[in-house]
């Protein structure tokens, strides 16, 4: 198996040259950091990773955990590497100093997350999901609900949750049914079914902390009716010793991939004895889900890129010594076969998968370092960036989500009959990587939520102040003759998306909610590969001023093979946009003319 | 107690070394460099020493001005202090003159058991702990694969072929870790954040008073020859085939 799954290259230079997030250190609140503690928090990601979460890539796909005797048993490494990302610090990472956490960056949190994740995707999830509920708990829970969950929960002995789908109600929560009954003791008796709850049951933690969505008895309908309730697998008793909840475990889902974490099917309160603790106030439950899931939603998008890169580097290492045909122009046939990678079309297949990938991670960096300066400024600026963070979260996450899938496809393709076969570790990677447009949202909700709401949100404030960021970087790259003409090719494709866009919201403002929307998974595409696009420009200042100087050797290799992938996404991906512009300019409403019964044969 | 572990900066065990045309050394650019793993074991059974006994860790290392990130890595694991002998003279510095520096830095401070790698992984020479012992005139046990530490003595467990040999000795003393002599912890976030904090003394050559001039020099590097290509045996008949075998084993390899 291929021993590289990242490039640290590419990673510091997204962070230091491309979003200097240095830059951060000169607000109070990041001022204990510096690029060296940077470094030295990449360097300790790797090497967990190599040592603990590499080696057992494959082992726990094979042996996917099972539901025996009332618990999930899952792989020896779990509790593991669960206690090993307590005892570094890495569940609170990103917390302030008063929750015990570091205060690292969120924006350099994520490169260790793409680390863990590249390295083994099944295994990087449960810390992660710990640390997601805990800050729910964090946000809008009672300072007794920190001291009694927060010390097991950051040194990985607890597992926490984010329970929240039913059998009804996946990607619509208003319909959710789990009941909270009042008592008179502070607490609630709840009654309900979850089902695919990640990590929600599992023999290398002493015990779970689900937090969760239910209705208070009475509550109005729909999502205004919905409360966020922390309910612990075993409660603490009035002793501190742990008493079991009423939480049962009902059946686990066997999964096509990333199955190294299982999905779980809670039964709550079948003895009547299963207690909830509300947090923060009644009926405000979704919005509360909503802050933790923009940020798992960044690092769904991560998951994907990640998956997509460990790909990339095995097929990029099978491409380089696997012998197989002659060039085009070599006629003679008693000479050598050549690597597949003097190809053309191998090549071409690498690099889509390049620039996919560090298109990708080039846009979550952004949301995150969104993220990070929402944290320090304040007044205007933070507004503009609150409102470019929401604006863009559906596209950080369904852009890689969707488009790793490709990816990993062409990584797989590079290995022909071989990436078929497990031998190799791509039909794994493709496996794994199909749940990211699933889960957090699938892209039809995110499409939804990208036009329906975030375009129009506050008059198109978010949309207007994203545009006017686009132009910053069309402005700075035009100062580069090499750039010209992606400069100007990215001032035209926002031409194109101002025409769509204006187009769409026309349907809307003639109360025409079918049309506006029919097709928003296609707006939510064409709006990603633009974004992405922007990135890449971005990037691409960033590789010229690199290039001015006389570089050699690795260095120089480096940039010109960026430039490579950057100049790929311009000819090969943009223009994709033209389709899509005219699929949707159409808007012949043939999906929603179509119905039901004309689909049978 | 006062623990001092002796680390080298190297290149990653997957980096990809090159030699440089010229044959002077290594191509630098784009290598990644970490702590020599052998001395992570020193480092860690430091740090264990000092977990049960008390006292304070400090690390020493000689390099270029990257050599400060394996010294922060080894206080990010939870040595207190550094030393970072920096000086142009002794970068690619034979064993001697390293093992002098390290020891001229150590005379200054106190000491009472010094921890360094058996070997480094880049050069191999595996001489700088011993002659760093013989250079302090103390007592040193090699390739240690466990160790005890109490009432002034250390007991050291020293593998050798087929069998094991227990070595005492009075403290002060050198000991060379060997893998298997524990498992290094990881560097955890809230002991990066603190390493930055920690106190390290550059220092040169001029300031230790040492001599820089090389004992040994490297002439020339080259890279190993490339393997020749195998040879497959065609026929139909096994017993041929096999008898082919041997006779090339026996007249072109001569190993038999
Ligand atoms: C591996 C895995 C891990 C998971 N982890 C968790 C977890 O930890 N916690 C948790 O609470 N949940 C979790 N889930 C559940 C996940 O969030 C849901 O599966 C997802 O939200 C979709 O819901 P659903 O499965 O009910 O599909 P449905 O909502 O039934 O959707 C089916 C299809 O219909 C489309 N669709 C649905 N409604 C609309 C609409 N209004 N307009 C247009 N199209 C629509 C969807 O886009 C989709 O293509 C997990 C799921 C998986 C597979």
């Amino acid at each position: 198996m291929a021993e590289t799954f990242i490039s640290e290259r590419n990673l510091k230079f997204l962070l230091y040259e491309v979003f200097t997030i240095t830059d951060l250190t000169g607000y109070p609140y990041y001022e204990d950091h510096s690029q060296e503690v940077f470094d030295m928090v990449l360097d300790a990601a790797m090497k967990l990773s190599k040592d603990l979460l590499l080696p057992v890539f494959e082992e726990m796909d094979k042996n996917q955990p099972e539901f025996v005797d009332g618990q999930i048993k899952v792989h020896p490494r779990v509790g593991e590497f669960m206690r090993a990302a307590g005892e570094g610090g890495w569940i609170n990472a990103n917390y302030s100093y008063d929750a015990g956490g570091q205060q690292l960056p969120l924006t350099v949190t994520l490169a260790a997350h793409f680390i863990f994740s590249a390295a083994n995707y099944s295994a990087s999830v449960y810390p992660l999901l710990t640390s997601g509920a805990a800050r729910l708990i964090e946000s809008f829970g009672t300072e007794e609900m920190k001291e009694k969950y927060f010390a097991r929960m950051f040194s990985g002995e607890w597992q926490g949750t984010m329970a929240m789908t039913e059998p009804q109600a996946g990607s619509s929560l208003s319909d959710i049914t789990t009941l909270a009954e009042p008592t008179d003791n502070g607490y609630y008796n709840m009654k309900g079914q979850k089902i695919f709850i990640s990590a929600a049951d599992h023999d290398g933690v002493d015990n779970v902390i689900h937090l969760m969505l239910a209705k208070i008895k009475d509550a109005p309908p729909g999502v205004r009716g919905i409360s966020l309730f922390v309910v612990p697998k075993q409660r603490i008793d009035e002793n501190g010793k742990l008493e079991f909840n009423d939480v049962h475990v009902s059946g686990i889902y066997h999964k096509l991939g990333y199955r190294g974490s299982p999905i779980v099917q809670l039964s709550l309160g079948d003895n009547g004895d299963c207690r909830g603790y509300l947090v923060g106030e009644p009926h405000k439950g979704l919005t509360y889900m909503f802050q933790l899931m923009n940020e798992a939603r960044i690092d769904v998008g991560l998951g994907a890129a990640a998956i997509a890169s460990a790909a990339y580097y095995a097929a990029l290492e099978y491409t380089r010594v696997r012998p197989q045909g002659r060039r085009l122009t070599d006629k003679d046939p008693t000479l050598p076969q050549v690597p597949i990678i003097e190809h053309a079309d191998v090549k071409r297949m690498l690099l889509f998968q390049r620039s996919i990938i560090e298109g990708s991670l080039s846009l979550l960096f952004q949301c995150s370092q969104y993220a990070d300066y929402e944290k320090v400024l304040t007044g205007e600026e933070r507004k503009r960036y609150s409102l470019l963070l929401d604006l863009l979260t559906p596209v950080a996450k369904s852009y890689p989500s969707e488009m790793a899938i490709l990816s990993v496809s062409q990584g797989l393709q590079c290995l022909g009959g071989y990436g078929y076969c497990d031998e190799f570790p791509l039909e794994q990677y493709y496996r794994d990587v199909r749940i990211h447009p699933i889960h957090e949202g699938t892209t039809g909700i995110h499409g939804i939520t990208l036009l329906g709401r975030n375009i129009t949100m506050q008059k198109g404030r978010a949309y207007k102040v994203y545009l006017e960021e686009v132009h910053k970087t069309i402005q700075s790259a035009g100062e580069y003759p090499a750039l010209q003409s992606q400069t100007r090719e990215l001032g035209e494709a926002l031409d194109v998306l101002n025409d769509v866009t204006q187009h769409l919201v026309g349907f809307a403002q003639e109360g025409k909610v079918g049309l506006f929307l029919a097709d928003s998974t296609l707006y939510l595409e064409l709006f990603g590969i633009i974004c992405v696009a922007w990135q890449w420009l971005k990037q691409a200042i960033t590789i010229r001023k690199a290039l001015e100087h006389n570089l050699s050797g690795a260095e120089a290799d480096f940039y010109n093979g960026k430039n490579y992938a950057f100049r790929y996404f311009f000819d090969y991906e943009l223009p994709k946009i033209s389709g899509l512009a005219k699929t949707l300019k159409k808007s012949s409403g043939i999906t929603l003319a179509m119905t039901d019964h004309l689909f049978t044969d | 107690m006062n623990i001092v572990a002796c680390v080298k900066q190297v290149p990653d065990t997957e980096a990809l070394i090159k030699v440089k045309p010229d044959g002077s050394g290594i191509e630098e650019g784009g290598i990644k460099w970490v702590m020599n793993p052998y001395d992570e074991f020193g480092v860690e059974e430091a740090l264990k020493l000092k977990e049960k006994l008390g006292g304070e860790v400090t690390v020493v290392s000689v390099g270029p001005a990257r050599t400060m990130e394996t010294i922060r890595t080894a206080l990010a694991m939870g040595a207190e202090k550094g030393i970072h002998i920096d000086d142009p003279a002794l970068y690619n510095a034979d064993a001697y003159t390293t093992a002098n520096a390290l020891a001229a830095a150590i005379k200054e401070i106190p000491y009472d058991i010094i921890f360094c790698g058996q070997r480094a992984i880049d050069g191999d020479m595996g001489q700088v702990g011993s002659i760093l012992a013989e250079l302090l005139d103390i007592p040193q046990c090699t390739i240690v694969t466990k160790l005890d530490v109490g009432d002034g003595k250390a007991t050291a467990v020293k593998p050798i072929e087929g069998a094991q040999l227990v070595l005492e000795t009075s403290l002060p003393c050198v000991i060379t870790a060997q893998k298997g002599l524990n498992e290094p912890r990881y560097a955890s976030l809230p002991g990066i954040m603190k390493a930055k904090k920690k106190p390290v003394d550059v220092k040169n050559a001029a300031a230790l008073g040492i001599s820089v001039e090389p004992k040994a020099k490297i002439e020339k590097m080259t890279p190993p020859p490339a393997r020749p290509p195998g040879k497959i045996i065609e026929g139909e008949d096994p017993a041929a085939k096999a008898a082919e075998v041997i006779r090339l084993l026996r007249e072109e390899a001569k190993v038999i």
